[in-house]
């Protein structure tokens, strides 16, 4: 019906769009919003692999589930910082926190 | 064609639109609502896959409850109202990697031979039954820990995120 | 009981006072300078002795040379010794450094008295006397290419003993660069004849050479560079622009460095080679009288209109060498070692007669003096004497060795150098004869300097007039039965020689002709320059291009400069240059600035903006996709 390399293409491409925002982008939670991106990318592969090649044992649901779960705490975690950084700088601006450098 | 790959066309042109709409607006609450719609529509992919529980995993929590946090967060860092550009200055080299990346995958996913590993045409459902019985019983562990990350998850965003005190 | 064997001695008293001297002179009586007479004397008398030896194994029979000494270095075909060699030629040759030079030594006792460094000339002079017999006595190369050198930088020392007297420095400098250039001749020619016969020693080296172990081209090439180091040292032309500087040294110094011994020691060194020169091509004993020719003419003509009177007896010098040369070509050597023994006593009683009237006047140049005579008459005989001398007038021992090189020409058969040496016998006296009449006859030219002007001390008298007998008696020696008498086995002719003794005829042609051209020639100068000297002043501005060429000395050192400013210098600059540009701006400097620039690259790196951080992660994850991928296709 659909072949697998279908899914796994449309990954693909989440993937990179999902990496193209978060070399671009200037605000710090857009950033979080891409990563959110890439994320659901694997996630289709992970369960693309599993409904395709390996039906028996669905690791790769259980995987995603996980997946899911432990984004949902980083995405908590990473805007908190994301707030933090706005109070400290009042700026969300991500090209603006440099003092790291030389 | 048959029709399931039309479907699937539809849904995966929702979910790239999406996509392409978190990382390309300028303006910041439109982004976030484009991500809403990709997460849909990835819920649909999981739904043509077969995935059915996931599906609404995914919207349970992505849909409403991530969608809220990150509205939340927008609102709290907003500056003035002042339209600042979105894009930054690596706009361009990102672009090339981004572009680069997707051509190694694509590549990488075409020249496999993905009959030989065993992929039929055909999708599998998995009973929920199974699913949960497997989750708790051999990933028992695992679900475990995930419930301790969420945890520690939860009383950091707090620590991070209360107002200073006045020692 | 001392003997030949003993030789060594000769050198080794000297060197022991300059060491005394340097380590401890401050403290000595008198800053020591009886300690270097006593070593030069004790050195005479042991010579005296060693003299002996050699006229007792003489009378025996057959008599080559005596060695002695101790091995230095040893490699597997690296031998040096510290060797001695006495011979005859050595003998005649030692007989004027230690007699004379003792003469000399005990003069400065009275000249250099009240000088601030008067230790330290001593000490000196005593190195200087070490080396120098050291070089007559070494019995290889390379020691005496070391002793060469040594007492080169004794010059260099002496000449520049008023070192804060500009002139004095730089005359010390010029001397020692101008023998410098031909010194690097005379190395390389050592090393030449060195590669092939693989022995520095010089009997086992005139073997070598004589069983045809060169060949001719090659041995004609190092003879002729052994030649290029005599003419540095014996101020041959071109080379002979040192000497006349080198009068700024201390009186003594001329008369014991640069006119008995050290200039000398360029012929000593071709006679000591001369079988080395009879193997090779005859063209290198063609340039040796060519080059002599030509410095006789030169320096014989510039001393007619030179000022300074120890300038005139340098000049005098440089005209002595080139004889000494010319006979040395003509294949000479009894003519050339007898001239270089009289030379000794006859020029060093002119240095020091001069030194003994720039005392009383301290003045050195014609201009100031005159009519000497009747305020110093010691010295005005004493000086006449060597004037006679050098002139060659009989009895004079000049006049007996310059009759030998005469005849020596002759017999060579070499009608250029025979006319040449002709002319120079008339211009010797001419200028010779000026030089006297111009000091101490006539009227004073500064009447307050010739109010002052008196006899020295005993001390500085007594030398001069001990010289003033040798160079009287010395000549004699050309006669056999003088020699015979002495012990010698015969006349010079039978003492020193080249291939076998010849007995002494006199020569009347020469001797009747030179003496009627000397005594025409001293009239002449009598008569130019004497009493108020008009016909001298009116023949100057006639002449007077002649006149200002000869001033200006061939305009030779204007030359020399004109090679170092333009020559030297520049290639100076340029190799100044790459050292400034290539070596340090661009290998040092720029090395290290190409490793600043590579840091300073790395750091742009460090923006710490995360945004930057995750390309460089995007694009290296991008990167190793890409080798994977391509590495299993």
């Amino acid at each position: 019906m659909i072949p697998v390399q279908h899914f796994l293409l449309l990954g693909a491409l989440l993937f990179s769009l999902g990496v193209y925002g978060v070399l671009s982008r200037r605000n710090a939670v857009l950033i979080i919003l891409s990563v959110e991106l890439m994320l659901q990318a694997v996630n289709i592969n992970l369960v693309a692999f599993a409904v395709y090649l390996a039906p028996d044992e669905f690791v790769g649901l259980i995987f995603a589930l996980f997946v899911i779960a432990v984004a949902a705490a980083e995405v908590g975690l990473a805007l908190a910082i994301a707030l933090r950084l706005f109070r400290n700088r009042t700026t969300a601006n991500v090209d603006e926190v440099d003092s790291l450098r030389w | 064609m048959s029709y399931e790959e039309g479907l699937f066309y539809v849904v995966a042109a929702v979910t790239a639109l999406g996509g392409l709409g978190v990382v390309v607006n300028r303006n910041v609450v439109h982004a976030a609502l484009f991500l809403i719609v990709a997460l849909l529509g990835v819920a649909g992919i999981f739904l043509l896959l077969s995935a059915e529980f996931l599906a609404i995993v995914q919207i349970l929590i992505y849909g409403a409850a991530v969608t809220i946090l990150v509205l939340f967060v927008i609102m709290l860092t907003r500056v003035r109202d002042v339209p600042r550009a979105t894009i930054g200055p690596q706009a361009p080299l990102a672009v090339a990697v981004a572009g680069s990346i997707f051509g190694l995958l694509a590549a990488t996913i075409l020249m496999t031979d993905w009959a030989a590993l065993g992929a039929t045409e055909e999708t599998h459902l998995v009973p929920v039954r199974r699913l949960g019985e497997v989750l708790f019983s051999r990933w028992s562990v695992p679900f475990e820990v995930a419930s301790l990350v969420l945890l520690v998850a939860l009383v950091g965003a707090i620590v991070l995120a209360r107002p200073e005190e006045e020692e | 009981m001392v003997g030949m064997e003993h030789a060594w001695v000769l050198p080794a008293l000297p060197f022991g006072a300059f060491v005394l001297l340097m380590l401890a002179g401050r403290y000595l009586p008198r800053r020591g300078d009886l300690l270097a007479v006593g070593a030069m004397a004790a050195s005479a008398v042991l010579f005296s002795f060693v003299l002996a030896d050699l006229t007792d194994a003489l009378a025996h029979g057959e008599f080559q040379g005596v060695f002695s000494g101790t091995d230095w270095l040893k490699f597997d075909t690296f031998h040096v010794r510290l060797g001695f060699y006495f011979d005859r030629l050595a003998a005649v040759m030692l007989a004027v450094v230690t007699y004379v030079g003792t003469l000399i030594f005990v003069y400065s006792m009275g000249y250099m008295k009240g000088d601030p460094r008067y230790g330290w000339f001593f000490a000196a002079m005593s190195l200087f006397a070490a080396s120098m017999m050291t070089l007559v006595l070494a019995d290889n190369l390379l020691l005496l290419y070391g002793a060469w050198e040594a007492v080169g930088f004794c010059s260099y020392l002496l000449i520049g003993f008023w070192h804060e007297r500009r002139p004095a420095a730089e005359a010390a400098k010029k001397a020692f660069i101008t023998t410098r250039i031909g010194d690097v001749g005379f190395l390389i020619g050592i090393v030449l004849l060195w590669r092939e016969a693989g022995t520095f020693n010089l009997q086992e080296i005139f073997r070598f050479a004589q069983e045809g172990g060169y060949s001719t081209p090659y041995l004609t090439l190092a003879v002729l560079l052994l030649f290029a180091g005599a003419v540095g040292k014996s101020a041959q032309f071109p080379l002979h622009v040192w000497l006349p500087d080198a009068m700024e040294g201390p009186t003594p110094v001329s008369a014991l460095i640069h006119a008995a011994t050290m200039v000398v020691a360029g012929v000593y060194m071709v006679a000591r080679t001369m079988p080395l020169f009879q193997e090779a091509d005859p063209v290198a004993l063609d340039v040796v009288t060519s080059l002599g020719l030509t410095t006789v003419v030169l320096s014989a003509t510039i001393a007619l209109v030179v000022r300074d009177v120890k300038r005139v007896i340098a000049y005098s010098t440089i005209n002595s060498l080139g004889l000494m040369m010319v006979a040395l070509g003509a294949g000479s050597v009894t003519a050339a070692m007898f001239y270089l023994f009289v030379h000794g006593f006859f020029k060093a009683l002119l240095f020091l007669a001069a030194g003994n009237v720039l005392h009383a006047t301290d003045r050195q140049t014609v201009d100031d003096l005159g009519g000497l005579a009747r305020k110093m008459p010691l010295t005005a005989v004493a000086f006449g004497v060597g004037a006679l001398a050098m002139a060659g007038l009989f009895p004079f021992a000049g006049f007996w060795a310059k009759d030998e090189i005469l005849v020596a020409a002759r017999e060579y058969h070499n009608q250029v150098a025979v006319a040449v040496l002709w002319v120079s016998v008339a211009l010797a006296a001419l200028y010779m004869g000026r030089l006297y009449t111009l000091v101490f006859t006539g009227q004073p030219r500064d009447r307050h300097v010739w109010e002052h002007a008196h006899e020295g001390p005993p001390i500085m008298v007594g030398p001069v007039l001990l010289l003033t007998l040798g160079a009287v008696v010395t000549g004699f020696l050309a006669f056999d039965q003088v020699g015979e008498a002495l012990g010698l086995g015969g006349g010079i002719g039978q003492f020193v020689y080249l291939e076998e003794p010849h007995t002494f005829h006199m020569p009347w042609g020469e001797a009747i002709g030179s003496t009627l051209l000397v005594v025409a020639s001293l009239g002449a100068a009598w008569a130019i320059w004497g009493g108020k000297g008009e016909l001298a002043v009116q023949l100057g501005k006639r002449l007077q291009p002649l006149y200002l060429l000869l001033w200006n000395k061939y305009y030779m050192d204007d030359l020399y400069q004109w090679i170092v400013n333009r020559i030297v210098l520049a290639g100076g600059a340029v190799v100044a240059w790459f050292d400034r540009v290539v070596v340090n701006d661009t290998g040092v400097d720029g090395s290290a600035g190409l490793t600043a620039l590579g840091g300073w690259l790395m750091r742009q790196l460090q923006t710490g903006k995360l945004p930057n951080y995750a390309l460089a992660i995007a694009t290296g994850a991008a990167v190793i996709g890409a080798v994977v991928l391509v590495s299993r296709m």
